[in-house]
């Protein structure tokens, strides 16, 4: 089981570092999104600089200082979507190249391969979510840039929720992802679909805009939107929550919940596509 | 059943969704450590045969079991068990040949402390040692095919499976490949199953054939034994054009079949030809004829498929391209979503 599963994931390591392009793109992608649309967004300038419409501002903001800060823990779901966009690819060549049928005529379990994928897969979506926060943060104490300002002290339950809440979220978007990965036999269908989907998870999410003004039929969808969950843990987390109906913990749970549906989902998929026929 | 055989079938069936019936009933028996030959056209159910009996597909009706283990009943032992070589390269490019092998061996259970000895000497049996730490995608055809079989004995497998192991090889790579396959039967003791559609690969390599044609086995045998079917060897005596009538004394030599006069030519059939070419040599000598020449045909297994199925066997959809052999995951049964 052991050396199975290690063998697939040393694999996997070895074609990602072997492919500089994909690596500096991958990376590359969420400093520019924090960089252009982070510093462009800047929402407060639309407000007049006065204490009460700030107020005001802050609280269509759900509680953050500033538009960068709501934006920035925003960027942590934007960023999870578009790097699991990719998830799926490695199986349709791996079917394509026979390197598959290969490993499956080969004593290892299935649930190793689905495994090997998820895990690799899901650490390349955490990754560039980290170098987002980390890099959020650090602008805060650039003078002149706008940056992610926590305004609460998150104590160990609270710094545990939002780790929590940032692989689950990988979890979920990178089943999501590879599941389609198991069912298509081509990279052009694959794409079809997870461009369809792209955008509108996004868009239905609160992560880049505050969602106080929508329709109340798209407010609803929103609420149950994983993206929406995992930010609404971490800004109540890093900005208090006062504005929350729930504690964060509530969230979290309703995300749990999408990456278990989303997991057993892909794994269903990955059997159907691994098993004889 | 026989104990010591490496591979056993008993009606074998597969009908894929929607009717087509790739393999119709094939029973066979592989006695370990020979070399088997699966000779046929493409689309005879060679491909299906091989995936049925390395658990990629499962039989429609009848049993299979390799090296004694049940395919259906037992799929991960048999897995174990087995080592293939696919028609096309199943290699990582990316990764160099010694990380595909240490790749394989992993999957296999096997540490890396176990497989680097292994994978030390396969890659000095292939001649891949100078190339092993480069990535295959710049390998050559004949290397990538070489690689292949080193990576399908990583885990020192009992039966090597190879389905059309040489298609897309020119005459030279495909002579080298069969030299490195004859040195790892002597060498690893392995049982070798191989399918192809070559018919001087099976004349060459294999100890047994079975020559299958639209799902059903139509002869197995020996390669001397399937000839001797279609009349065995033909010897040709050249003959000075006035020489006397000697077809009775012919006949008469031991071991000869049908003798015919053609001008200057005497065709003298035989199951074999070793012993009887100089009895015959002798036997004209004796007539006083002079013998001007003399030639042995031997039949090919052309005119063996030709004889058991009344059709020229290239007629019969020869081609080299590999997009007519569906692969279990492409294609076949479900159109490329």
């Amino acid at each position: 089981m052991f050396l199975p599963l290690r063998s697939l994931l040393k694999r996997e390591y070895l074609r990602w570092v072997r492919a500089p392009t994909w690596i500096i793109a991958g990376l590359l992608t969420p400093i520019l999104y924090l960089l252009l649309f982070g510093q462009a967004f800047n929402l407060g300038k639309l407000v007049p600089p006065d204490p009460r419409a700030q107020a005001g501002l802050s609280a269509a903001l759900l509680g953050a200082p500033n538009y960068f800060s709501y934006f920035a823990v925003g960027m942590v779901g934007m960023v999870a979507v578009t790097s699991a966009l990719f998830a799926g690819t490695g199986v349709i060549f791996d079917k394509q190249l026979g390197i598959l049928q290969r490993t499956i005529a080969t004593p290892v379990r299935r649930s190793t391969i689905f495994a090997s994928s998820l895990i690799f897969r899901g650490l390349l979506v955490v990754l560039p979510i980290f170098i987002v926060l980390g890099l959020a943060l650090a602008f805060a104490q650039i003078p002149g840039l706008a940056g992610l300002t926590v305004t609460q002290n998150l104590g160990a339950v609270g710094l545990i929720e939002v780790l929590v809440a940032i692989f689950v979220l990988a979890i979920a978007f990178t089943s999501l992802f590879l599941a389609f990965g198991f069912l298509f036999a081509r990279v052009e269908s694959y794409f079809a679909v997870v461009n369809l989907l792209n955008l509108p998870i996004l868009f239905t999410s609160n992560a880049l805009y505050p969602y106080g003004t929508s329709p109340t039929w798209l407010q609803n969808i929103t609420a149950y939107n994983p993206i929406s969950l995992a930010v609404n843990v971490m800004r109540e987390n890093f900005f208090g929550g006062a504005y929350y109906p729930h504690p964060a913990y509530v969230y979290l749970g309703g995300l749990v919940l999408w990456a278990a549906a989303l997991g057993v989902m892909a794994l269903l998929l990955a059997s159907r596509a691994l098993r004889t026929k | 059943m026989n104990s010591s055989d490496a591979i056993q079938t008993e009606n074998l069936v597969k009908t894929f969704p929607g009717g087509v019936e790739a393999v119709r009933d094939v029973s066979l028996s592989v006695r370990e450590g020979e070399i088997y030959g699966f000779l046929g056209p493409n689309g005879a159910g060679k491909t299906t045969t091989v995936s049925m009996l390395t658990t990629l597909l499962r039989p429609t009706r009848g049993r299979a079991s390799v090296a004694g283990l049940d395919v259906v009943e037992h799929p991960r032992e048999v897995r174990q068990e087995i080592g293939l070589v696919f028609q096309d390269s199943t290699a990582d490019g990316e990764l160099t040949g010694r990380e595909n092998m240490e790749l394989s061996g992993g999957l296999f259970g096997m540490t890396p402390a176990e497989c680097r000895p292994r994978i030390a000497e396969l890659l000095k049996r292939m001649d891949l040692v100078d190339a092993a730490d480069r990535r295959v995608k710049g390998y050559s055809g004949g290397m990538k095919r070489r690689l292949e079989l080193a990576v399908a004995m990583v885990h020192t497998p009992k039966i090597l499976f190879l389905d059309e192991p040489t298609i897309g090889l020119d005459p030279q790579g495909r002579a080298g490949f069969w030299r490195y396959i004859q040195q790892l039967r002597q060498e690893q003791r392995v049982t070798i199953f191989m399918t192809t559609h070559y018919l001087d690969e099976v004349e060459n390599l294999c100890d047994r054939i079975a020559i299958i044609d639209h799902g059903q086995i139509i002869a197995t045998g020996t390669n001397d034994s399937l000839k001797e079917r279609v009349g065995g060897d033909v010897v040709e005596l050249r003959v000075p054009a006035n020489a006397a009538d000697i077809s009775a004394t012919l006949t008469s030599v031991p071991g000869v079949g049908e003798v015919s006069r053609d001008g200057t030519l005497y065709h003298v059939r035989c199951p074999r030809a070793e012993g009887v070419v100089s009895l015959l040599v002798r036997a004209c000598d004796a007539s006083g004829v002079a013998v001007e020449g003399v030639s042995v045909e031997r039949p090919s297994l052309d005119r063996v498929f030709l004889a058991l199925t009344g059709k020229a066997y290239r007629e019969e959809g020869y081609d080299d391209g590999r997009a007519s052999q569906a692969s279990v995951f492409r294609g076949r049964g479900r159109g490329g979503r």
